[in-house]
């Protein structure tokens, strides 16, 4: 009886379990841990770079969510709720670790301050050579403003509106963040390559 | 340029902000020398304590405490190390509250006791003591030590606990266990729920009891395992297919089940006296 | 187009949509288009990376935990028509006395029922039905608080009034399983089972001595 319980909670769609969940139907929270549980954990691993804390950061973003979750009509997807939190969580926690969270504002660098790149110089490609190992390597080395709109675009795939809501920055600005993490990135990555290249 | 000032302003408030929160609350730090196996010991009224794994022989405390009401006291003798939290006259679990992260040995024996925790011990392989009171109690990557907790009311959980001598006594805490195996798990509860997922391996004894709380033990089909179930006001519940042994136990269906799987290496017994068991099938 | 007026409107672009002024420096600019190409790639092989890694079983066990301490986790069983967040959806409040009242005499009628299943159990165990219906009684009697715990309570309560309500009810609870492994220990003195049951219960009312002791001291 509890696997035929179990796989209709399989089944459960997430609006059925939303609505179940309010009622405090344990599969149907359940259900949704089950449904957004990589994605939640997976940013959360990636803007702390430590497993236990991305776990715990992974718990209170849910239990945030589970407690909050009769309030929700339905407004914005549920996905974009659940990262809101997410989002609003690890940034806490940097907060209390004491990390220079400075606005999102601040860390717009000008030009005299943006690492200068020479137009016209010559560029070795990346394309069809980045490392998934040294791509997670250079994410985790990008700073905590640059990381966290890079991840929530280019991996977790929200628009710029999205992510300034969630973020709570303009749009301009997160896209001249998100620019700047894959200057940033392409910088790592070559610094990397050209060091792998030099080793017997 | 005047976007520039509102941006320097919100910064140099943002910062002083900070600095107001921060004046009240006071950081230590302690660092003392020891050997192999030192014992450690912390003892916190009102907050959490999270040990972790140093790189080094030293024992690193870092505490935070929130008030003037509460200070910390420690003492080093030879390979002993002792912090406690002492509260002063007035304080409450606001005031009192110290905040601590220990760094130590792997090897080091680790005792925490707290009443509000949470408690937290990770990657370690020392024999680690917790007792709290409703402090949530969490335990994590330990492998080769004794783990004993003590809880009145506070959940415990331990994850990836592997060739361990586990012994659990809680009160109300449910207890969950998480890819535990070793020679010894034996969980005691009155009315707590014990919640185990793992493959009971190690050619060990497991022992999940509760009063009234419920058991839900979930295992592999390659299990081996040689167990026994009852309930004796409650139902149980079995999704294997055993091997009929134990002839003088009897079996009831619907209250007790016994057999074996596989080769039998580890014995397991989950016995509640009014509660719900099921043995699931992962 | 000039590669710095190009590299100025880079963060503004999106995906392949470019002007044709752009697409042209594209066409005479190396630096510029392998740099397009570079920033593509990274993009692309970061897409791969979304919702790859997967969390412990312990972090649902402990939000499953929480959710049933805070009572966001209704049983089934419980009477959820009793839940107030419902009950302030539903349009016809004054049906909530009303339900109140059935499922306490739901609850009444479950207790009446469930004393002569404890007898039907009582008789598949021991000789006589009276010891476990005694039990069913003794639990509620005996497992009040005697005078050796009422002054552990009150020591508790002069050192550490919040702790006095939580230190009783443990006690209760504790007292209520010594009570239950007793009695089953004296109806089958030879069950093993029965005696491990009463000796893990001494321990429960130990720890909560122990612990009542040492923590309510300053």
């Amino acid at each position: 009886m509890t696997d035929a319980r179990k796989s209709q909670g399989d089944k459960l769609s997430e609006a059925e379990a939303i609505e179940r969940a309010k009622q405090g139907d344990e599969e149907a929270f359940e259900a949704l841990y089950r449904l957004h549980k990589r994605r939640v954990y997976s940013l959360c691993l990636r803007m702390t770079a430590n497993t236990a804390t991305a776990e715990d950061l992974t718990q209170e973003a849910f239990l945030q969510l589970f407690r909050k979750i009769g309030t929700f009509r339905g407004e914005s997807a549920f996905s974009t709720w659940l990262h809101r939190m997410a989002v609003n969580v690890v940034l806490m926690q940097l907060r209390k670790k004491g990390l220079p969270l400075i606005s999102l504002e601040e860390t717009m660098e000008t030009e005299e301050e943006s690492p200068k790149k020479e137009p016209g110089a010559e560029d070795v490609r990346l394309a069809g050579s980045i490392n998934r190992i040294q791509l997670e390597q250079a994410i985790g080395d990008l700073p905590p403003g640059y990381r966290m709109v890079f991840l929530l675009h280019d991996v977790e795939g929200y628009e710029h509106n999205e992510i300034a809501e969630m973020v709570g920055c303009s749009i301009g600005n997160s896209k001249s963040q998100l620019h700047k993490a894959r200057m940033k990135l392409r910088e790592l990555l070559k610094t990397s390559r050209a060091a792998k290249a030099t080793q017997p | 340029m005047q976007r520039r000032q509102r941006v320097a302003k919100l910064v140099v408030g943002v910062f002083l902000a900070g600095t107001v929160v921060a004046a009240a609350e006071t950081h230590q730090e302690f660092r003392f020398r020891v050997h192999r196996r030192a014992s450690v010991s912390v003892a916190n009224q009102f907050g959490p304590i999270w040990v972790k794994p140093s790189s080094g022989k030293e024992v690193i405390v870092t505490a935070v405490l929130h008030s003037d009401k509460v200070e910390v006291d420690h003492t080093h003798s030879f390979n002993r190390v002792s912090i406690v939290s002492h509260l002063l006259s007035g304080a409450d679990a606001e005031s009192g509250r110290v905040e601590y992260q220990v760094l130590v040995p792997a090897d080091a024996n680790v005792t925490l006791i707290s009443a509000t925790g949470p408690l937290r011990a990770e990657r370690l392989h020392g024999d680690v003591i917790l007792e709290g009171n409703t402090a949530n109690v969490d335990v994590r990557d330990l492998s080769g030590g004794h783990v004993h907790i003590k809880t009145l009311n506070g959940p415990v959980t331990l994850t990836n606990v592997t060739d361990g001598h586990v012994e659990i006594t809680s009160v109300g805490g449910d207890v969950a266990l998480n890819a535990v195996n070793g020679p010894l798990i034996h969980v005691n509860s009155t009315s707590g729920r014990i919640v185990y997922d793992g493959d009971f391996g190690g050619g060990g004894e497991y022992s999940l009891m509760t009063h009234t709380g419920d058991i839900e033990a979930t295992a592999p089909s390659y299990a081996s395992i040689d167990v026994m179930a009852s309930s004796t006001q409650g139902k149980v519940e079995n999704d294997f297919l055993l091997q009929p042994t134990h002839a003088s136990f009897a079996a009831k269906a619907g209250t007790a089940f016994a057999g074996t799987m596989g080769k039998a290496a580890s014995s397991v017994r989950l016995l509640s006296f009014s509660g719900k068991i099921h043995l699931k099938k992962r | 187009m000039t590669c710095e007026e190009f590299r100025r409107v880079l963060p503004e672009l999106e995906g392949d949509q470019h002007t044709v002024e752009q697409d042209e420096h594209l066409k005479d600019c190396s630096s510029c288009s392998g740099l397009i190409s570079d920033l593509r790639a990274i993009s692309a092989e970061a897409r791969l990376l979304a919702g790859d890694q997967e969390p412990s079983p312990r972090v649902w066990n402990a939000i499953a935990i929480a959710l049933r301490q805070e009572g966001l986790i209704r049983d089934p069983q419980a009477p959820a028509l009793l839940s107030g967040s419902r009950l302030r959806d539903w349009r016809f409040g004054w049906l909530r006395p009303v339900t109140i009242a059935l499922v306490a005499g739901a609850a009444l009628l479950l207790v009446v029922e469930r004393v002569p299943r404890r007898t039907q159990v009582a008789q598949q165990v021991a000789t006589s039905s009276a010891p476990i219906l005694k039990t069913a009684v003794g639990i509620t009697q005996d497992s009040a608080i005697n005078a050796d715990e009422l002054q552990l309570l009150n020591l508790v309560a002069s050192r550490a009034p919040a702790l006095r309500a939580g230190y009783e009810s443990d006690l209760r609870a504790v007292n209520a399983y010594i009570r239950d492994a007793e009695t089953s220990v004296r109806e089958n003195p030879n069950d093993a089972i029965a005696q491990q049951y009463l000796m893990n219960a001494y321990e429960q009312r130990a720890m909560v001595y122990e612990m009542a002791i040492n923590r309510a001291l300053p």
